[in-house]
């Protein structure tokens, strides 16, 4: 049991709204007694990349993986700079590294994500990528990014980590770029029980690379291509994952709705994700902008709401980043958000009840302090 | 007779006991590492004797991480087999090191007299392979190893429960590596690897890097990777640890029943020597054959699934092309990929079963 009244994430509950499917398909995998990429991997790739309107997608062993694997396959190697933001969980410039490329940061629009007039400024002759990130489940301006990439010849891969069902005028995310990343983390809309990630593309011949690249290098059980890594998607997970991916609609849908339901409510003491001209997000954080957000963090945790800060301290001021050589004023917009942001608790399980009382408590805390 | 290769869905076909943990693990909402890890990993750290456990999503997984926490680098070269999985040489170059190959000797091992002459300046570990589920010369690999100064690192991913003397694989080497791929002898329902040491600092380094470099939610020391074992596959393995020494005493059971069985077919089909005192687990079953091709192909034809492991040496793998290597290489495992093939001998063949394969086989000679 949680200290809290309002915790952070409610995974055990929501489990337990689809137990009895979840052990179902659990059963019938073990049944099989294929545990290695058999036909729930494939089935679940067919679905995925039908639900993100692609052609098709490939199942990796976590969101992480799925970056690097990306970065690989398209070549990335010592020298290259690939472009991506700050203000990401670590992974997205982890991946960078990890496949032997330099990260350069830009910085954020208003929106939290990323400024395509930074990313131009940003080009360099040693530019290879661009990673815009869906961050809290809002797309990206893409088209602006596209058109960019488009004439400077880079490959665009979207981080839709956070972000699977956003849309922007119509068009679902992780069929903008060239190819897409999303994680089945616990904490995503779309989870797996564990890790799992997925990549999306229209690219044929780079799905067909990833589905080497994730399974050793081998073309069969005897031939080896190329030496590569152990990143497959667990047959466990997508035998879960395709159960709750017909449940994912409506949990969106409940999300939606209370995320703008605390929009009104709390409008009057904080900045509120209000969604932008065309933009339909999936808020798989909800994240206000406050005023003295340390002493209002503070009060709401006293008062058994947990809020969260996604994320206290960017990517470029990380020791891992070290060696880039970024420093506190590189990105203004990035360090402004930083000092504001404070997520707080939303999933499809949280109650009116329990939104009121967390609404209440902010309006409190503004209104005598 | 059908003679399968695949033992799981007779090994889970009980699987209540199973189910309960699961449950367990679902209305806990501990889906990423935590608590039902810990204690898997607690559990094996105590089975094998070492002091640190700690699990990742892969055995290849395990193997890159054991690498860079013995300091492997790019530009480090890694002394290997070329008759193992292709994992082994994949993680070395995931790690960013040049695979360097010795021949092996005729227990399908690493040749330990040809270890010394393959040590350059850039040797950074020597990563032995426990191949088959069978312990290599792990006493004189350590002494060229300290002699040099250079890590031994276990690739112990087939060996779950192998000995010398008394003394588990995987407790040999600084930090050493295991697989609970479902073939593996502690085996999970999907992907599974553990990384042991008894160095506290390289039990830090290891899970920091196995979890983005992440100290605490907020602050990231390294780059690192997510390579953390489903605490889904830690629950099913910590229920399989407890019945793995059965499972291998089956294993080992079987195993002898073959070798007096194959005795009065020596001169075409002959198990490789087994040296007192130690204990093999017999992930897979190898004998050298007498026209193995056909051999198969006749087994397979009488209903039972014989295998090869593996019929290209991975110096003459396609991959393998950047790294100069040719036939002729490595005479002793090139000739083993030609002749070697391996039974099913797992722990839920039959007495009987064996006693058809054994029939056939002599069949096929005679």
């Amino acid at each position: 049991m949680s200290i809290y009244t309002v915790p952070y994430s409610a995974l055990a509950i929501e489990a337990s709204t689809i137990k009895n499917e979840l052990m179902r398909a659990v059963e019938s995998v073990l049944d099989s007694g294929r545990y290695i990429l058999g036909p729930e991997v494939t089935a679940f790739e067919q679905e995925f990349a039908i639900y993100c309107q692609t052609k098709f997608s490939s199942g990796i062993s976590n969101g992480t993986s799925a970056l690097h694997l990306v970065l690989r396959a398209i070549g990335i190697k010592p020298g290259d700079e690939v472009i991506t933001v700050p203000n990401s969980f670590v992974a997205s410039a982890a991946a960078i590294s990890l496949a032997g490329g330099t990260p350069v940061f830009v910085d954020i629009c208003h929106c939290g994500n990323m400024d395509p007039q930074q990313l131009e400024d940003a080009i360099t002759t040693r530019t290879r990528a661009v990673i815009p990130v869906h961050l809290t489940g809002r797309p990206a301006e893409m088209q602006a990014i596209l058109d960019i990439a488009r004439r400077r010849d880079l490959f665009v891969l979207e981080d839709a980590a956070q972000a699977v069902g956003a849309e922007l005028n119509g068009k679902r995310v992780g069929s903008w770029g060239d190819a897409a990343c999303f994680s089945m983390h616990p904490l995503k809309n779309l989870h797996a029980f564990g890790d799992a990630g997925m990549v999306t593309s229209n690219d044929e011949v780079l799905i067909a690379r990833l589905n080497k690249l994730r399974n050793h290098g081998l073309l069969n059980r005897e031939q080896c291509d190329f030496f590569s890594f152990n990143s497959r998607l667990d047959e466990l997970q997508a035998a879960m994952l395709r159960v709750q991916l017909r449940h994912l609609d409506d949990w969106t849908a409940t999300r939606r709705n209370l995320a703008l339901r605390y929009n009104d409510l709390l409008r009057p003491y904080v900045g509120v994700p209000d969604e932008g001209h065309g933009e339909r997000c999936v808020f798989q954080t909800y994240v206000i902008k406050a005023e003295r957000r340390d002493a209002l963090k503070e009060y709401l945790n006293a008062n058994g709401v947990e809020a969260l800060i996604h994320y206290a301290t960017p990517i470029h001021l990380q020791p891992a980043a070290k060696e880039l050589g970024y420093g506190p004023a590189d990105f203004p917009k990035t360090m402004e958000h930083v000092g504001k942001i404070l997520s707080i608790p939303l999933y499809p399980t949280l109650s009116h009840a329990q939104q009121d009382h967390v609404a209440a408590l902010i309006s409190t805390f503004y209104q005598s302090n | 007779m059908h003679v399968k290769y695949s033992y799981l869905e007779q090994q889970f076909a009980e699987v209540d006991a199973h189910f309960a943990d699961l449950r367990k693990l679902v209305a806990s909402g501990e889906f990423t590492l935590g608590p039902f890890v810990e204690d898997f990993e607690k559990k094996f750290a105590t089975y094998i004797g070492v002091k640190h456990a700690i699990g990742t999503n892969t055995g290849t997984g395990a193997l890159t991480l054991a690498l860079k926490a013995a300091g492997v680098k790019p530009g480090s070269e890694v002394i290997t087999v070329a008759n193992t999985f292709i994992a082994t040489v994949g993680a070395i170059v995931a790690a960013g090191a040049r695979p360097v190959f010795v021949d092996c000797d005729e227990r399908y091992q690493i040749d330990v007299n040809k270890i010394e002459a393959a040590i350059t300046p850039e040797t950074t570990a020597i990563l032995p392979v426990h191949w088959a589920g069978c312990p290599p010369e792990l006493e004189k690999i350590l002494e060229i190893a300290n002699r040099h100064a250079i890590p031994v690192v276990e690739d112990a991913c087939p060996a779950v429960g192998a000995k010398i003397d008394g003394k588990f694989a995987g407790t040999f080497g600084k930090v050493n590596a295991f697989s609970m791929h479902p073939l593996k002898p502690l085996n999970v329902w999907g992907d599974g690897g553990i990384v042991v040491t008894n160095d506290d600092k390289l039990a830090e380094f290891l899970r920091l890097y196995r979890n983005h470099g992440l100290v605490d939610r907020d602050h990231v020391e390294i780059w690192g990777v997510n390579e953390r074992l489903q605490p889904f596959q830690a629950v099913v393995g910590a229920r399989v640890l407890d019945t793995v020494e059965g499972l291998v005493e089956a294993r080992i059971r079987n195993a002898k029943l073959f070798d007096a069985g194959l005795k009065c077919l020596e001169s075409f089909i002959r198990p490789p020597s087994r040296p007192v005192g130690y204990r093999e687990v017999y992930q897979l079953y190898l004998v050298t054959a007498v026209r193995r091709n056909e051999l198969l192909a006749f087994l397979i034809s009488r209903g039972i699934e014989a295998k090869v492991h593996y019929p290209i040496p991975i110096h003459l793998q396609n991959a393998a092309r950047g790294l100069g290597y040719k036939r002729g290489d490595f005479p002793v495992c090139e000739r083993q990929s030609e002749e070697t093939i391996t039974l099913p001998a797992h722990q839920h063949i039959t007495e009987e079963e064996v006693a058809y394969t054994i029939a056939k086989i002599r069949d096929f000679y005679q």
